[in-house]
């Protein structure tokens, strides 16, 4: 089933074309990458998705319905979440705080608190520094953090924007694990990566983005062994 | 070895630093509470909402009309003016604000909005309300309760001022056990940090928004009707109020709501302490010294934050 359709999305910074009718899909559970260099509007199609920047034509649809033009949070609400670029932690917010944000608009307290657990039973790092301000933590474990107040909103579908960036390269590793980890328990992802390598390890599928429009798609394997591909991104 | 009657000078001045400290501390319980309808404003919201001094005028004479025509005791007349000094924020960003935000034009018009929105209010109620001052009524016997005494002086607060003090200790505890054990109250500091992305939590800014003017209207009308307590009030008391409540909130620290109070107290005992040691002149200026001062040496105030990004 197709979780997530973009069809055509048309994205203006004044008069810069920053998207070019961008198509992709996304189906239930998959993970799907898309990979571009810096600059070629990964992070403005991710914000776009969600409608955190207007979208001037095109559309979106999640389960089947458009969303394009609904607010941030009725999206959200609906069961499409995103961990935005640089992990955006409250900094000034206890660890276990900025959880049980990530649940706001869910009203089964019962059931945020087995997912709280859970999330420790996943996370144990964050279990020791709950009552920490998230600002204080390790780069890593703000990623950590941003994705698992994610799952506290129980999202079918996750966004992931450059998770990788900033960390050290063990780091890295856990974090890839992670979003393979929370596929299999039954979250969609769509991933947008510099780190074109692992991004499409882990993947089902991938998107290649270059200057605001998608130039090639395939499956990860096939992309990981395209001669282009290799050259651009894989540094082969 | 000093002669008796300078020990006994000393002793005096002593006590005289100790009593104006006390005195100051209602006057800086009032402070607190109107920086802090400031600070939470311009956390949230972003705008330094100028109307804030107007809505401290209109709960004191909320209040005043409560306890006179009305007939109100202390007690429900001060809850009915954080009540409808609540409402009056709330429709203030509702007229003011929210067409802004809808065009997306709040960050250049808020403020002159703001200006525009607080005059209007101002003269309005200079209008209505006529500019004589007017009194508040008796609604708490004044008497000295004393504290303790030092060197056969006894320290003294009366009971209007302890008053104050108390009520402002319980709205402030109230209001930090609302932002630290409610959803809400999270979401609000959460929002103070981090706006876009408080939105991915799904969280309707829009509510957020107005909560936060309920909350900042209820304290400021506190504040006046506290304020209507010590002095007379008038329909311009809110201009130069505003201002120092602004003062205090950036010696706090801008967005910190203990520094807001921490810096309210503060300015509150040194506009006493200015008019009782050095001269009456002073006392409405030294909270402005103090803000050019903080803003010179340490522009994020006593409790404001800074967090390097980290890696």
């Amino acid at each position: 089933m197709e979780l997530l359709k973009v069809s055509n999305l048309d994205v203006y910074y004044g008069n810069i074309h920053a998207l070019r009718g961008v198509s992709l899909h996304v189906d239930e559970g998959e993970i799907v990458s898309l990979i571009g260099a810096n600059g070629a509007g990964k992070t403005t199609l991710m914000s776009a998705i969600v409608n955190q920047i207007p979208s001037a034509g095109g559309e979106v649809c999640f389960m089947g319905s458009s969303i394009r033009g609904k607010k941030t949070a009725q999206i959200v609400r609906e069961g499409m979440t995103l961990v935005p670029e640089g992990r955006c932690v409250f900094p000034r917010s206890s660890v276990e705080d900025n959880l049980l944000l990530g649940a706001y608009f869910r009203k089964d307290k019962a059931e945020i608190k087995k997912d709280i657990n859970h999330i420790y039973e996943m996370f144990p790092r964050l279990l020791e520094r709950k009552k920490q301000l998230a600002g204080t933590l390790s780069g890593g474990e703000q990623q950590m953090l941003a994705m698992a107040r994610a799952l506290m909103g129980r999202p079918r579908m996750l966004l992931m924007d450059e998770p990788s960036m900033g960390l050290a390269p063990i780091i890295v590793d856990q974090v890839f694990d992670t979003i393979v980890e929370i596929n299999r328990s039954g979250t969609t992802v769509l991933l947008v990566e510099q780190n074109a390598n692992q991004a499409l390890r882990i993947a089902r599928r991938g998107y290649v983005i270059e200057t605001g429009q998608i130039v090639l798609e395939d499956e990860a394997s096939r992309l990981m062994k395209n001669e282009q591909v290799r050259e651009a991104y894989l540094g082969a | 070895m000093l002669p008796y009657s300078a020990l006994l000078k000393r002793e005096k001045s002593m006590t005289v630093f100790i009593q104006q400290i006390i005195n100051g501390l209602a006057q800086g319980g009032i402070y607190a509470l109107i920086a802090i309808g400031w600070t939470t404003v311009f956390g949230i919201v972003g705008i330094m909402n100028w109307t804030h001094g107007e809505v401290y005028m209109l709960g004191a004479y909320v209040g005043y009309f409560l306890t006179t025509s009305a007939g109100f005791s202390l007690f429900p007349a001060l809850l009915i003016s954080m009540a409808a000094g609540a409402v009056i924020a709330m429709l203030i960003d509702q007229i003011g604000y929210v067409p802004l935000r809808k065009n997306g034009t709040i960050v250049q018009s808020g403020f002159i909005t703001a200006l525009g929105l607080s005059t209007f209010l101002r003269y309005s109620a200079n209008a209505g309300f006529t500019a004589s001052p007017r009194v508040y009524p008796e609604l708490l016997q004044y008497r000295l309760i004393t504290l303790f005494s030092a060197g056969g002086t006894e320290i003294t607060i009366n009971s209007i001022h302890f008053m104050i003090l108390i009520g402002t200790v319980i709205i402030m505890v109230i209001l930090q056990l609302f932002f630290s054990r409610t959803i809400i109250g999270k979401a609000m500091l959460a929002g103070s940090q981090d706006m876009k992305t408080l939105a991915l939590m799904g969280a309707d800014a829009e509510v957020l928004i107005k909560v936060t003017f309920a909350i900042s209207g209820a304290l400021g009308a506190a504040a006046g009707f506290f304020m209507g307590t010590l002095y007379t009030i008038f329909p311009t008391m809110g201009a130069l109020a505003g201002l120092k409540g602004w003062a205090c909130a950036i010696l706090g620290g801008i967005g910190s709501i203990t520094g807001s109070l921490v810096g309210g107290i503060l300015i509150g005992i040194a506009e006493n302490l200015t008019s009782g040691l050095i001269s009456t002149g002073y006392k409405d200026a030294i909270s402005f010294i103090i803000m050019i001062l903080v803003l010179l040496i340490r522009p994020t105030g006593l409790m404001g934050y800074k967090f390097e990004e980290k890696v």
